[in-house]
């Protein structure tokens, strides 16, 4: 993968820089490549001004091969990854990509608010934050024992991991507790610190059905509609619930066989309702987790030891195969000063708008 | 009022929050549900702007209704959980509704009216009503009413006890055969579909009516109802700022005195202003499904996705709040009608949804010599 941040380089430069490193460290050349399984999200407002991706990545790839866009949201990643799986191919690179820092704050905003309902949200202003805000305040309501305390530890958690991933765009950035607790109101009771960091940046994965030292135990890919006020309960979401129950079954495996996980934490409140949601937790003790260590580097379950979409970035289509990036780096023992040592087993979670999409990965180390 | 709208599946009960004919699981009919005792289950007050929300801070509410469905809804007031959340109708004069179409078109309609106080109607009613067909153009550009506001509005007409035979659409075209607009428009079917009458204005007789220095050749048709609905597609104009209750009135006059009015400009929103005096009173519905920003009206403005349905009884009131919602220039007309005392402008009553919480820029017209900044 790329470094997450702000890129001079355009999304197939991105890409291709990925998509290299991926294959090199396959130890394969794009010769034995019999598909990509791509996804990004063309930006409206964004003045690279480019569109149909596939089209692009044949030429930076000089192939007539298959390339299929995958375009998934926020889970963009995790989807190509799960289409990759359904192919049959013997080799599949998959790849994603995000350029999202040439449009400003306020077009990011709108950008992904169209990830929401058009009439029901979007002319209500529901931006990104504000949707997971009112989970957060329902969160809340229900279970009085969570603070926002619990969410700025959260988000605190990750920024001590991407402080320490050269990866990550707050890599060697000191943030403090207090610098998240004293960040400004975004949507209340969410603040600045509480969301996730636009980036740009790509990842790739090369799959394969060769022996490898990781296997994909589990792959699934749910669906749980597009606005979030239709679930029964607003403080869980059907997607992540039923993806890892699906993924885990594939597996022949259970939440606490997990050694180590990549939560998508668009928002603190949404790390902290994947803790229950994905099986670690029972519903209502995700404070918990963060509160007694569990979910820390050295805990038992660690969560987002690559930052997170919090401090590592959040490039939108890169962010799943950045997450399996990290397991297969931490599987392999190559994670440097964040390196997990119980390692075998492990979870990606990404999410494609406010729970739309999901996808769940169980990787293996064999 | 405000209420949250689902469909159901009567046989098996499958909920959708989009309008559905029928159920994809076991072909059953599918009736609608509608909330409208709504609580406050959730409140986030946002910080961020953005394009479309560029005011803050705002609340956005997550309510709950009595059959367990939510919805958002973006208010400028603030709420606590629990609290109950109505919207208040009103029938004065400086009232305007504006309400947002959640896919519903007859649920918008009928909201809008509600809110400015509803339309007394009933078996014996004669009603005109008068979209905006000045230009072909397909239903979903702005340039035309749109289609599915005005089968709302015939809908919830005949569900108050209206008759068919007694609904007429009325409309001329200075430009184009007006059976290619409404065909191409789409209106043409909603005629057919609710079997109502269709007159083209400019084959009805013409009157002469004397207001100030203006004589205006007017329709004899207005005479003939009991109840006007005017109902423009709300959209920038090049010349007077915006088309919407006034331009829209524009079509009930001669050709004659169309031509004369636009041979000079300032002559022609002064003659503007002055219409609401020659014509029986009206209600305008102010059709902002999908408008037009930038140089309209015509094939040179930019379709604008704004989801809004407009309601007064005073068609200054009318025009001033579309014009503030969209952060337009000032406008001539509507100044002018202010002054004159047609119509309170700076005393308008938002209810539905507040000013604060609509307020958006869209495209200003650029060109006009009538409107400065």
């Amino acid at each position: 993968m790329t470094k997450f941040g702000t890129s001079d380089k355009l999304s197939h430069q991105l890409a291709y820089d990925a998509s290299l490193a991926a294959l090199n460290n396959a130890d394969i050349n794009f010769n034995k490549i019999d598909a990509v399984v791509c996804s990004t999200i063309e930006w409206f407002f964004s003045v690279e001004k480019q569109r149909h991706f596939a089209g692009m990545l044949s030429s930076m790839f000089r192939t007539n091969k298959p390339i299929i866009r995958v375009p998934g949201g926020c889970a963009g990643g995790g989807h190509a990854l799960w289409v990759a799986n359904q192919l049959g191919y013997d080799n599949v690179l998959v790849v994603g990509v995000e350029k999202l820092m040439t449009c400003k704050s306020d077009a990011i905003l709108d950008e992904f608010m169209m990830a929401m309902d058009s009439r029901w949200e979007q002319t209500e202003g529901m931006i990104a934050p504000a949707s997971a805000a009112l989970a957060a305040g329902v969160y809340l309501n229900k279970f009085p024992d969570t603070t926002t305390d619990d969410l700025a530890k959260i988000a605190y958690k990750n920024h001590s991991n991407g402080f320490l991933n050269p990866k990550a765009r707050f890599y060697g950035k000191k943030i403090t507790l207090e610098d998240i607790k004293n960040s400004k109101v975004v949507a209340s009771p969410l603040r600045v610190m509480d969301c996730s960091i636009s980036t740009d940046g790509a990842a790739a994965v090369v799959i394969s059905n060769d022996k490898s030292d990781i296997d994909i135990v589990g792959s699934d890919l749910s669906t749980g509609r597009l606005a979030p006020f239709e679930s029964k309960d607003m403080t869980t979401w059907d997607g992540t619930v039923i993806t890892r129950q699906n993924a885990l079954k594939q597996a022949g495996l259970i939440p606490q066989d997990i050694n180590f996980v990549e939560i998508h934490d668009a928002f603190s409140i949404v790390e902290l309702m994947a803790y229950e949601d994905l099986g670690f937790c029972k519903k209502g003790e995700g404070a918990k987790m963060i509160r007694d260590g569990v979910v820390n580097l050295d805990g038992k379950l660690p969560v987002n030891a690559s930052g997170g979409l919090k401090a590592k970035g959040h490039p939108p289509s890169a962010t799943g195969l950045s997450q399996i990036y990290e397991l297969v780096e931490q599987m392999r023992n190559e994670a440097g000063d964040r390196q997990i040592t119980n390692n075998k087993v492990a979870m990606a979670h990404n999410i494609g708008g406010v729970g739309g999409t999901v996808t769940n990965h169980v990787l293996k180390r064999v | 009022m405000t209420k949250t709208i689902r469909w159901i599946c009567e046989k098996c009960d499958k909920k959708w929050i989009h309008p559905v004919e029928k159920c994809l699981y076991c072909n059953g009919d599918i009736k609608k549900q509608i909330g409208t005792n709504l609580k406050v289950i959730g409140v986030t007050k946002v910080h961020a702007p953005s394009p479309l929300h560029p005011i803050v801070p705002y609340n956005i509410l997550m309510l709950g209704d009595e059959n367990g469905n939510r919805m958002p809804k973006k208010t400028i007031k603030d709420y606590n959980v629990e609290d109950s959340y109505e919207d208040k109708a009103d029938s004065s004069e400086n009232t305007v509704a504006v309400v947002k179409i959640k896919y519903d078109f007859y649920e918008a309609v009928k909201e809008a009216l509600e809110l400015m106080g509803d339309v007394e109607v009933n078996e014996n009613t004669k009603i005109l009503i008068k979209p905006n067909l000045a230009i072909p153009g397909y239903s979903y550009i702005g340039i035309c009413t749109n289609p599915r506001v005005l089968a709302g509005l015939i809908q919830y007409l005949i569900e108050k006890g209206a008759k068919k035979e007694n609904i007429t659409i009325a409309e001329q075209s200075f430009f184009v055969p007006l059976e290619k607009i409404a065909k191409k428009s789409g209106i043409d079917n909603v005629i057919k579909k609710f079997g109502v009458n269709y007159v083209d204005i400019s084959k009805t007789e013409f009157e002469e009516k004397q207001e100030r220095e203006f004589t205006f050749e007017v329709s004899k048709i207005v005479n003939d109802f009991d109840l006007i609905l005017n109902v423009p597609v709300i959209k920038t104009d090049m010349i007077v700022g915006i088309d919407g209750a006034f331009e829209n009135l524009t079509r009930f006059l001669s050709k004659k005195t169309f031509d004369e009015l636009a041979k000079d400009p300032k002559k022609a929103v002064s003659a503007l202003t002055l219409l609401p005096k020659i014509f029986p009173k009206f209600i305008t519905i102010g059709d902002a499904s999908i408008g037009m920003q930038g140089n309209g009206p015509g094939m040179n403005g930019v379709p604008g996705f704004y989801n809004l349905i407009f309601a007064a009884r005073n068609p200054v009131v009318h025009d001033k709040a579309v014009q503030e919602v969209f952060c337009l220039r000032k406008l001539p007309y509507v100044e002018l009608a202010g002054k004159l005392g047609f119509g309170d402008i700076s005393n308008i009553n938002f209810t539905g949804n507040e000013l604060e919480s609509l307020r958006r820029d869209i495209k200003q017209p650029i060109g006009s010599k009538l409107i400065k900044n």
